[in-house]
């Protein structure tokens, strides 16, 4: 794994900014990734082995995910809407987790360790570094248990929905009055009054673009 | 875990931790020890204290008792200098200096260990001057029986940097003094400067080697203060020239003489003009005219210090200004008053 600088550098430029949240990330996932015995999670030959559960959606999570390389379309990072900020690291090869928690004892303690500057942010952000581990974290050992169908890896399970035959994966289908329903239908979702709707420009495509390169390529050859 | 049990089924069960009892401005302690078999005569003792339920101790493989606990945080509490008996009295350990010298606290490392629930440590003042035998700090944990985990989070916690408490010596230093004004130097005034701060090198242990006497010239400063250091000098003081007169060139001779260090200015009153360099190692430290006339000044802060070998910079120098305002009171009951203890 590279230094913390190094992370952390590169950590503030994929998010966007550095912040105390970019620190405390870094840190979490460095701390996460030895208790399970990965020195560098994103190589080929680890990040198979690694699964982070994220409980936040903040600027910790980003660096979390940075530093590690677990992403959400490979199914090695799972968002648990906590609002807590901590990340559980898994080794699926060895099955030990860890739950690395932020404490917030380190927010008030800030000042002691960064008395030097006066603005909240900038104090955080210093004090996160020089603060240890054991005062920065909690951790606790613990067991996860992952189903098959949330594993990386190919869809193992598909249905359909018996209301709107939307097709649904990964035994994310919920069942009412033993009908197979997605969630929409089962009015779990996060939107309502779904209408249909048609939209400008409906038959665009990227197919122009990609003629455009190949006359390109071919003139450049010519 | 803890089992609550009435007090007439106690009889013949072993007590679970000390039971302090307190008779109001007669007697406070403890009544009865951890480990004491209750017996009937017992019983009308406890029910004056107001005790009608006893514990009974049932440990599980991740909890310790509170003694168990205390001796983990003192020996990580305790650094070079400073002793303790696993000897918990009410759960209770008393941390003491083994040697004189300059109590060292990491504050920031104090409050982290504080933050942990269930563990506090309460602590003389950092750069306190202690006796050997001196109690310097006591500890404990909170609760009878506690999960084993945040104790030993709280130990790592107090050694992050070695350890959270120690006693720095204080070294015998050779001191040579340097004496600017021309008023001095031409014999218009008495110096009363050299014997002050010989008195207060003397009453920590150092001695002055020799003191020398430089007009308001920086060139024959500067040749006073490579003189001393030429025959040996660890510290330097010189007194006179640190204000913003034009005569005042004090600190020009230190910069000449190769000062690679030098902060002017502390947040002290008295001592605001104060003035610490260094030429390599050597410590040199510029007195302003205010200890001339307030028997306590900064360099009361800051020479224990030193001879402790702590390096001074602009931060220490900084942070000295909570707590760095003297109350010029009637009666000075220095060190036992607030001044230059809000770091």
């Amino acid at each position: 794994m590279e230094s913390f600088e190094v992370l952390l550098e590169s950590s503030a430029e994929a998010h966007g900014h550095l912040c105390p949240g970019q620190v405390v990330g870094v840190r979490m996932a460095m701390l996460g990734c030895r208790l399970i015995g990965l020195d560098a999670p994103r190589r080929h030959d680890q990040i198979k082995k690694l699964i982070i559960y994220v409980e936040m959606d903040r600027c910790t999570a980003d660096a979390v995910a940075h530093v590690t390389g677990v992403k959400l379309g490979r199914r090695s990072l799972k968002f648990m809407d906590y609002g807590i900020m901590a990340a559980t690291f898994v080794n699926l090869e060895t099955g030990k987790a860890f739950r690395v928690v932020s404490t917030e004892a380190a927010r008030s303690l800030a000042n002691s360790y960064a008395p030097e500057i006066a603005d909240k942010y900038p104090q955080q952000l210093e004090a996160y570094k020089r603060m240890p581990d054991s005062v920065l974290f909690r951790v606790q050992q613990v067991k996860v248990k992952i189903n098959e169908c949330d594993l990386p890896g190919p869809t193992r399970y598909k249905t359909s929905c018996s209301r709107c035959g939307q097709v649904v994966r990964d035994q994310r289908e919920v069942i009412q009055d033993g009908a197979v329903l997605c969630k929409p239908c089962a009015q779990e979702s996060y939107f309502t009054d779904a209408a249909e709707v048609t939209w400008p420009d409906m038959n665009w495509k990227p197919e122009n673009s990609l003629k455009q390169s190949r006359k390109d390529a071919r003139s450049e050859l010519l | 875990m803890l089992k609550k049990i009435k007090l007439e089924e106690a009889v013949g069960t072993q007590l679970a931790h000390d039971m302090t009892e307190i008779r109001p401005g007669e007697f406070k302690g403890a009544a009865f020890h951890k480990g004491h078999t209750v017996c009937n005569e017992d019983l009308c003792r406890l029910q004056k204290m107001g005790k009608n339920h006893l514990y009974v101790i049932d440990l599980d493989e991740d909890e310790i008792h509170e003694d168990q606990a205390a001796a983990i945080l003192a020996d990580a509490l305790a650094g070079d200098g400073i002793v303790w008996k696993n000897e918990p009295r009410e759960g209770k350990i008393k941390l003491l200096a083994e040697k004189d010298g300059l109590f060292a606290v990491d504050t920031a490392a104090l409050a982290a260990f504080n933050m942990v629930d269930e563990v506090m440590c309460a602590t003389l003042h950092n750069h306190t001057l202690v006796k050997k035998g001196e109690l310097v700090a006591a500890t404990r944990a909170i609760p009878l029986i506690m999960k084993r985990a945040p104790i030993q989070r709280a130990a790592a916690i107090a050694r992050q940097n070695g350890a959270l408490l120690a006693i720095r010596p204080i070294r015998k230093a050779k001191v040579g003094l340097v004496i600017t004004g021309n008023e001095v130097y031409q014999g218009l005034i008495e110096d009363r400067f050299a014997p002050i701060l010989s008195e207060k090198v003397n009453a920590l242990g150092s001695e002055v080697s020799e003191v020398t006497y430089a007009p308001d010239d920086a060139e024959l400063i500067r040749k006073a203060i490579r003189s001393h250091l030429d025959r040996g000098c660890n510290l330097l003081m010189l007194s006179g020239g640190m204000s913003v007169d034009p005569d005042d060139v004090t600190r020009q001779g230190i910069r000449s003489a190769g000062a690679g260090e030098m902060h002017y200015g502390a947040s002290v009153l008295p001592g605001a003009m104060f003035l610490v360099a260094y030429v390599g190692d050597v410590p040199l430290l510029g007195v302003p005219a205010c200890g001339l006339f307030h028997r306590i000044t900064v360099l009361d802060l800051i020479l224990p210090r030193i001879l402790a070998g702590e390096k001074i910079g602009k931060a220490e120098l900084a942070f000295l200004g909570h707590g760095g305002l003297c109350k010029d009171c009637e009666e000075c009951t220095f060190p036992h008053c607030p001044f230059g203890k809000g770091i």
